[in-house]
C-alpha cells in the first residue's frame, strides 16, 4: 500500500515488486493506493496476506521495520473521520462472515516524511528496503512459500 | 533583505510568536493519520474558554509544483493519486480540463460513458459515507458509547443482511467503474475529447441489472434514513440545532434547467436567503473566487470575491460560502430525475424550507443525491447509444489553458491548467472540495467547541460533537491511505500558558 508520488510512502510498492519477481505466480502481489472498502476486494478470498506499507510513528529511527498482527487492530475501532481503514475493514469482514485471510501481517518501514511529493525513495528508505523485503520473505517462508529457483 | 526591513520583519515575527504562545492550546490529533492532516486545533484563553478553533486540512501547493513540466495528458492519472478515497473525481475534473485545454468538445458517447462512471462513483461513495463513515453519528446515535460508534454498531442497528447488501451493492457498482476505467483505483478512462474504451453491447445487460438494483438500494437507503433518523425527534432536533447552523452562500454545478448535475454545468451560487447570486462557466472562476490567508494556518480560505472577506462570519455581507450535498441542493432549483425530485421536496419540507443551513443536513442531502445518481445510471445504461463504437473526438488544436470542474461527493472540485504549446504543464491550480468549505468548516468547529468547552472542561462526549461538526462535511484529509493501528485514535492535550501539559485525554 502507498502512494507512488509521495516518495517513501511508496516503499511498500518497491518491496512488493522485488517479491513479485522472486516468488512468481505462487504468491499474488497487488499494488494499491486505495483506502476504505476497496481493500475488501483485494483481501476477500485470500488465505493469508502480508500488507507492506510505510508508517510514520515518529517513535523509532527511519528505516526501522515494524510489524503488526491482526490482533493488534482490534483496539482501534473508534469512528474515523473520512475513510474506513484496515481495522474497520477487518471488523466488517468478520461481522459479515466474509472469507478473509486467516492470517494477516502488516509489515511497514518507519519513514521520515511520507508527505513530500517525489517519485523516488530517500537514501535512508532505499538502504532499508532489503530489510523490508527480508521480513516479508521470512513470513512467506513460514507459510511455506519459497522463492522461485529459476 | 535590507537591514531596516529585516528588523521590522523580525519584530513582526516575534510579535506573532508571542501572541501564539499567549494562547493555551488544545490539540486533537488523530494519530492513525499522517502528521499534519486533519487536526483539530483548539486555542483556550486564560479562563479556559475557547478563543478560536479550527480544522487543519492538507495543502496541495506541493502537488501543483510537482505537476509542472509534465505532459498535460498525464494529469488525469497523476491527480487521481491525490486521494485514495475519491480518485474518480480528480480523474474526471482533469479529463474535462483537458477537453478545454485542447479546445475539443467531448464526444457525446464518451460523455455518456464518463457520466455513467461518475454517477456510479457518486452512488458508491455516498453509500459508503451514509453507512460507514458518517453513519455511526446517526444510525447508531451521537450519544452511543464509543465502542458502538463504528461500522460494527451500524450493522448491529440495521442488521446483518443490510450490511451484506451494502457490501455487495458496492462491489457490483464498482464493477462498472472497473470495466470502463480499467484500474479502479486510478482509472485510465478520460482522454481529451472522450474516453479510452467503449462499452460492449454484450456487457450492457449486466449493467442494466446492476443499475436497477442500485436504484432500489438508493431508495432503500432513504427509507432507512427516514426510519432511523427522521422518526427520532432528538436526532431531528440535533440536526436543526443552532450549534450546527450557519447562514452562508451556497455553491454547486447546475444543468441548463438549474437542476443538480454532478458531472457538468455552470457554477451557480445562491445567497443565504436562497436567491441566485451568480451563475458562471468554470472558465470564469477566478472572477468569482478569491482566497484569504490567516496567520495561524497554512490553509487558504476561498471566498466570493465580489462580496469580500469579512472574517469567519455568516450572512449576506460575508463572502464565506459552502459546497457539498447540502449546498448543492440549496444552489439548484431541483433534482434532474423524478424520484430524486420527490425526495428533494420532502427534504426541504422536513427541514423547514429552503435554503437549509444545518450542517448535519449534509447526511440527509447525501441520501437524496444517491437517488439522482442511481436514476441517472439507469437512464444511461438504457440508452442504446452508449454501446456505440465511436466514443472520442481527436483533438487538433494547440493547447493553452484548460478549466474543468465536477461535483465531487464533497463538493465543487476545480482543476485549472496552463501549458506551453507542446502541452507541458506550466501552471496547475486545484481547488478541492474541502478547500471550498474550509471557512465554513472552521466556523462549525469553532461554534461547536465554544458551545461545548467551558472553563477548560473537555470530555469525550463533547469532543465527539466537535468532530461531528466537521465530519458532516466529510472533509478530505489528503492522501493518507494508511490507517495503521494506533493505540488511540484521538489524543487531546490541555496545556498551560507555557505549553506544559495539564491534562491529556485519550480515546
Amino acid at each position: 500500500m502507498g502512494n507512488e508520488i509521495l516518495g517513501d510512502d511508496a516503499v511498500g510498492f518497491h518491496a512488493a515488486r522485488r517479491l513479485r519477481s522472486e516468488f512468481g505466480p505462487e504468491v499474488e502481489v497487488v499494488e494499491s493506493g486505495e483506502s476504505g472498502l476497496a481493500l475488501l476486494d483485494h483481501l476477500e478470498g485470500c488465505e493469508r496476506a502480508v500488507i507492506l506499507d510505510a508508517v510514520a510513528t515518529g517513535k523509532c529511527p527511519a528505516g526501522t521495520i515494524l510489524s503488526w498482527d491482526r490482533e493488534d487492530f482490534r483496539r482501534c475501532v473508534a469512528p474515523n473521520q473520512h475513510a474506513a481503514g484496515l481495522p474497520h475493514i477487518l471488523e466488517l469482514a468478520e461481522q459479515l462472515g466474509m472469507g478473509f485471510p486467516r492470517q494477516l501481517r502488516v509489515v511497514a518501514m518507519e519513514v521520515q516524511d511520507p508527505t513530500i511529493f517525489r517519485e523516488s525513495l530517500t537514501p535512508e528508505a532505499q538502504k532499508a528496503l532489503p530489510d523490508l523485503v527480508a521480513e516479508a520473505r521470512r513470513i512467506l517462508a513460514a507459510w511455506g512459500h519459497s522463492p522461485c529457483t529459476n | 533583505m535590507e537591514k531596516t526591513a529585516q528588523k521590522v520583519w523580525d519584530q513582526a515575527q516575534g510579535q506573532a510568536n508571542a501572541d501564539y504562545m499567549r494562547r493555551r492550546r488544545v490539540s486533537i490529533d488523530p494519530i492513525t493519520r499522517l502528521e499534519g492532516h486533519g487536526k483539530i486545533e483548539i486555542f483556550l484563553n486564560d479562563q479556559g474558554n475557547v478563543d478560536r478553533a479550527y480544522l487543519q486540512i492538507p495543502e496541495l501547493r506541493g502537488f501543483e509544483v510537482f505537476s509542472q513540466g509534465r505532459p498535460s495528458e498525464d494529469m488525469p492519472q497523476i491527480t487521481s493519486r491525490i486521494c485514495g478515497v475519491c480518485p474518480t473525481a480528480h480523474h474526471m475534473a482533469a479529463a474535462k480540463a483537458l477537453d478545454d485545454l485542447y479546445q475539443v468538445e467531448c464526444h457525446p458517447v464518451g460523455r455518456m460513458i464518463r457520466e455513467l462512471v461518475y454517477n456510479t462513483f457518486m452512488l458508491e461513495d455516498h453509500a459508503l459515507h451514509v453507512y460507514i463513515l458518517g453513519g455511526p453519528d446517526f444510525i447508531v446515535g451521537p450519544d452511543a458509547p464509543k465502542e458502538l460508534r463504528n461500522v460494527v454498531g451500524v450493522i448491529g442497528k440495521v442488521g446483518l443482511e443490510v450490511g451484506k447488501k451494502v457490501i455487495s451493492t458496492r462491489r457490483r457498482l464498482r464493477s462498472i467503474i472497473n470495466y470502463a476505467g480499467g484500474k479502479v483505483i486510478h482509472p485510465v478512462l478520460g482522454l481529451p475529447g472522450g474516453v479510452a474504451k467503449g462499452i460492449s453491447p454484450d456487457q450492457i445487460k449486466e449493467f442494466q441489472e446492476i443499475a436497477r438494483d442500485g436504484l432500489e438500494f438508493a431508495k432503500f437507503t432513504l427509507q432507512v434514513f427516514k426510519d432511523i433518523v427522521l422518526k427520532n425527534d432528538s436526532y431531528v432536533k440535533l440536526i436543526t440545532s443552532d450549534a450546527f447552523t450557519h447562514k452562508t452562500y451556497y455553491m454547486g454545478l447546475v444543468d441548463k434547467n438549474n437542476k443538480v448535475n454532478f458531472y457538468d454545468g455552470d457554477v451557480r451560487v445562491v445567497t443565504p436567503e436562497g436567491k441566485e447570486y451568480a451563475r458562471f462557466p468554470i472558465r470564469k472562476y477566478l472572477e468569482h473566487i478569491s482566497e484569504h490567508v490567516e496567520p495561524w494556518s497554512y490553509i487558504k480560505f476561498p471566498f466570493l470575491k465580489q462580496v469580500g472577506w469579512k472574517g469567519f462570519v455568516e450572512g449576506g455581507t460575508s463572502g464565506v460560502y459552502a459546497v457539498a450535498p447540502m449546498a448543492r441542493l440549496n444552489a439548484a432549483e431541483g433534482m434532474a430525475t423524478p424520484e430524486a425530485q420527490k425526495a428533494y421536496e420532502e427534504y426541504f419540507k422536513v427541514l423547514g424550507g429552503k435554503p437549509v443551513h444545518h450542517t448535519l443536513a449534509n447526511h440527509y442531502a447525501r441520501v437524496v443525491e444517491m437517488i439522482q445518481a442511481a436514476e441517472r445510471i439507469v437512464e444511461l445504461v438504457h440508452d442504446p447509444k452508449i454501446t456505440s463504437k465511436e466514443f472520442r473526438t481527436i483533438p487538433t488544436k494547440t493547447p493553452t489553458k484548460g478549466f474543468g470542474a465536477v461535483e465531487a461527493p464533497r463538493g465543487t472540485l476545480i482543476h485549472h491548467y496552463e501549458t506551453d504549446e507542446k502541452g507541458l504543464i506550466r501552471k496547475a491550480n486545484l481547488i478541492v472540495a474541502t478547500l471550498n468549505n474550509s471557512a465554513r468548516i472552521a466556523m462549525s468547529v469553532d461554534k461547536a467547541a465554544k458551545g461545548l468547552i467551558k472553563g477548560g472542561q473537555v470530555n469525550d462526549g463533547l469532543l465527539n460533537q466537535v468532530e461531528m461538526a466537521f465530519r458532516a462535511y466529510d472533509p478530505c484529509f489528503g492522501c493518507a491511505t494508511h490507517t495503521l493501528p494506533g493505540e488511540m485514535p484521538l489524543v487531546v492535550t490541555l496545556r498551560d500558558l507555557q505549553g506544559g501539559v495539564i491534562r491529556e485525554i485519550r480515546r
